[in-house]
Formats: C-alpha cells, structure tokens, sequence
C-alpha cells in the first residue's frame, strides 16, 4: 500500500458530472484503484482535508481537479492539492476554461446577487438578507467562503501541468490521461492530453459539407427538424466544429446536436470563440449592408454560443496577468 | 482614456489609403495606426486584442466594394465587423466602437480627419465599461 502512487480526485465549482466520468471508465476503474493509492474523493470516499494538510509537500503524485474556482474554498483546496502535488490534471471543461458557469462573468456578482436574493418571482426575503462570510447565531460565530467577483479557471488560480478537456471527459481519453501518468508517458507540461485537431476534421458528416456554405439565417437546433446527417452549417445550425478541440467521439453530431465547444480550443489557439465567428462570418451570405444586419439579427446571443465553456479565458474577460 | 484623450486604434489597407503618402509623416498624425496587406487579413481577435489592450475604439479602413486586390477580402472584414458588434454588445462595449469604412486614400489626405472624427464620437462614449471584475485572487 506504502508504495503505490497516491492520486487525489477532488472537486471544486463542479456539477459531479466530471466525477461520474470517472466511475463510467468501467472496469479499467480497477486497474487505477489496483495500481494506485485514492487519497482523496470527496464524492465517493471519506477522506478529509486535514489528512491532505498532513502530508507532505509533492507527496501525492496526481491530482485530478475539476470544476471552477468561484469562491474561497474551492480556491484554498486547490491551492492545497497544487502544495501537496507533484502533477496537476485539470479536468473537465470548468478546471480547462471555465465551464458554463464560467457565462456568469457576463454579469457582475452584484447583478447575481440581486436575482437570486432579491429580484427573482420565487423569492421571499423582505429584509434583503445576503450571504455574508461571517455572522453570529446564538453567541457563536459561524462563517461562510467569501463568493468571487468572477468565475475562474484552474490555471487562472495555480499552475497546472496537464489538461483533459470535455463535458464531461469521455471514458478513453480519461483512461489514457491516468495511465500516461503511471507509466511515465507524459507529453510536454501544458499540453492538453486529447487530439490537437479541429472536430470538423473528425466529423462523419464533413464530407457532406458543400464546397462553398452561404448563410442567409441563423437557425437554432430547437427551431428546424436538422437533417441527422448533413454538416450543421451547412443546414444554417450554429455548430462550433471548426473551432474546437475534437476527441469528444462526436457524441453530440451522433445524436443531431451540434457543437457546443466544451473541448474548447485547438492547440495554439487561446480565445475559440473569437476564432470561430471569424469563421462564421466567412460563411455569412449577403448581397447588402441590410442583408447582412438581417442575418446577423438572427444570431441570438453570440456571446453565449461562441464562449459557452470558456468566457473565463476569453480574451476580454480574463484576468489580466 | 484615462488622460482625457480617446484611443483609437485604426487599421488601414495598404492598397487603398496612404500607400503614396509620406509614411512617416502620417503615422505622426494618426497614433496606432496599423497599416495591413488587406482588411481581410484582421481577424476578430486582433480587434479583440486591441479592446484588451485599452482601445476605446477601433477603426478599420478598406477598399471600396468591389474593388479589393483580393477580390472580396473587404467584404469578408464587414462581415466580421457586423458580427462583431453584436457580441461586443454582449461584453457591454457599445457597437459604435467598432468601425469599417470601404472607401480608398491613396495620399492619405482624408484619413487623418476621418481618424479624428472617430475620436470625437468615441470620446463622447466615454471611457468603455467593460465585464471585467476587480481581481480576487493573486
């Protein structure tokens, strides 16, 4: 037991999925749990903090990480595990870039907090109390973690040394990612363990694809019956396949859904959405300036399409460092 | 625009605006200004790098419709300026920061004043109100 590797699996802002990845790799979950020592779990195994705290400085080998950093706790744990790591896996599209949480940097915690503890129909709260970090009941002092300005990516708070992309990772790239690590087959620190190329590249559907795609209106997935096999884009759907990272095995395009881009950028690349309405717009067809206002009209909520999983790296709303 | 003055940020295509004009001369007019081989040549991110790094606005100068040497590079820049604008909305930066004009200059004569209008609109905006919170964490 003494010598196997210890790895540590923890979760910040997360939603569990990236955990339930983790038990969906099946079978191989034995090998791991045969060829390491789970120090940490808080989803599956009672592990506590304080048994972190005592160990050494790099003593665990690997720590998977996943979700987003909102608040002082999670930042503290991740801080922690970085101290106590010597190899840290960003995992999942909240560690990589942010997540879908990572959305409500378009509005300012004040704007949050005014909905949720105030301006929302279902809310009772007519003394307009809020979440404070301390507060005394009954003589005795009890505290909460400090909620951030913004919602945070991994590296946006300690180093990281790998990354697995993915909403959530899917089982083979989590396998690989694991083993890579026991058995020394590591690519370059930074690297993102998942194909570099675009998804477009992989896609069953490219060969569909017209030689020459012309837009003239934007259609949601919700509003057209798509064709199940025929290239998005060219059906006028949003997909954000020329953008994104692939290794996802298509698993959205194979049940007619879209890209959404939460295997966020290829390599080389740092603001995706950006790079993809660039794109767009080269596909955009029309003949005037009120042609083109239409079909841009059409567009709803830019924003949240092209930087779903990832507005916490974009270009305008990462932290400057 | 902390000084008071607006920075603008202009990119201009060389086949049509300034290219029989003393460069020198009118870069000392014109502050950031970035001549290109083509309009379509700017990508959303250098726009988006120009907001990040403290424009107030961004103006971007090509040739007149139909008439650019790459066929049709100008147009491919309109549409990502249409585009753009949308999503800058979204970022609380407002649309009219961001402008194209399709016309030429070879001496250069007019870009200056157009530059200088520009700013005048923008300083008029005021400073951009951006979605960047306050930094929590070291």
């Amino acid at each position: 037991m003494a010598d196997k590797p210890k790895v540590a699996i923890c979760w910040l802002g997360s939603c569990g999925g990236c955990d339930e990845a983790v038990v969906d790799i099946n079978e191989a979950i034995l090998t791991v749990a045969d060829a390491t020592e789970i120090i940490l779990w808080p989803v599956a195994l009672d592990y506590k903090y304080h048994h972190v705290e005592a160990m050494q400085d790099g003593e665990i080998v690997l720590s998977i990480i996943n979700g987003h950093v909102r608040n002082s706790e999670q930042e503290e744990v991740a801080r922690l595990l970085r101290k106590k790591s010597q190899l840290v896996l960003a995992f999942g599209a909240c560690a990589c870039f942010g997540g879908t949480p990572g959305m409500a940097n378009f509005r300012t915690k004040e704007d949050i907090f005014n909905w949720v503890y105030r301006d929302s129909p279902t809310v009772v709260n007519p003394n307009d109390n809020r979440p404070q970090t301390k507060c005394t009941v009954d003589g005795k002092e009890l505290t909460l973690p400090e909620f951030y300005e913004q919602v945070y990516a991994l590296r946006q708070i300690i180093d990281v040394d790998y990354y697995l992309p993915g909403c959530p990772p899917p089982p083979d790239l989590i396998v690989n990612a694991v083993m890579a690590v026991l058995e020394g087959r590591l690519p370059p620190k930074g690297s993102t363990l998942a194909p570099n190329k675009a998804l477009c590249d992989t896609c069953p559907r490219n060969k569909t694809k017209p030689d020459k795609i012309g837009i003239k209106e934007f259609k949601r997935i919700h509003e057209v019956e798509a064709d199940p096999n025929t290239c998005f884009l060219a059906q006028g759907i949003l997909c954000l396949g020329p953008a994104i990272r692939t290794g996802c095995g298509e698993a959205c395009i194979n049940i007619n859904i879209p890209c959404r881009g939460c295997f966020g950028p290829v390599e080389g690349v740092e603001d995706s959405g950006a790079k993809f309405l660039s794109s767009l717009a080269s596909i955009i067809e029309a003949e005037s300036d009120s042609d083109l206002q239409k079909v841009v009209a059409s567009l709803a909520d830019p924003a949240g399409y092209a930087y779903r999983f990832s507005a916490p790296i974009s270009t305008l709303v990462k932290k400057r460092v | 625009m902390a000084d008071g003055e607006p920075r603008l940020v202009c990119f201009s295509c060389n086949f049509g605006w300034g290219y029989l004009a003393d460069r020198n001369a009118l870069a000392s007019q014109v502050k950031n200004w970035i001549p290109v081989v083509c309009t379509g040549k700017i990508d959303i991110t250098h726009v988006l790098d120009a907001f990040k790094a403290g424009a107030d606005g961004v103006l971007i100068l090509g040739c007149p419709e139909g008439e650019c040497h790459f066929q049709d590079g100008n147009i491919e820049c309109k549409k990502k300026v249409f585009l753009l604008g949308k999503l800058l909305e979204d970022y609380g930066i407002e649309k009219d920061r961001l402008r194209i004009e399709l016309s030429s200059d070879p001496d250069g004569s007019k870009l200056p004043q157009i530059v200088k209008q520009m700013t005048e609109s923008i300083a008029r905006l005021g400073p951009v109100k951006k979605v960047e919170a306050p930094s929590k964490v070291a």
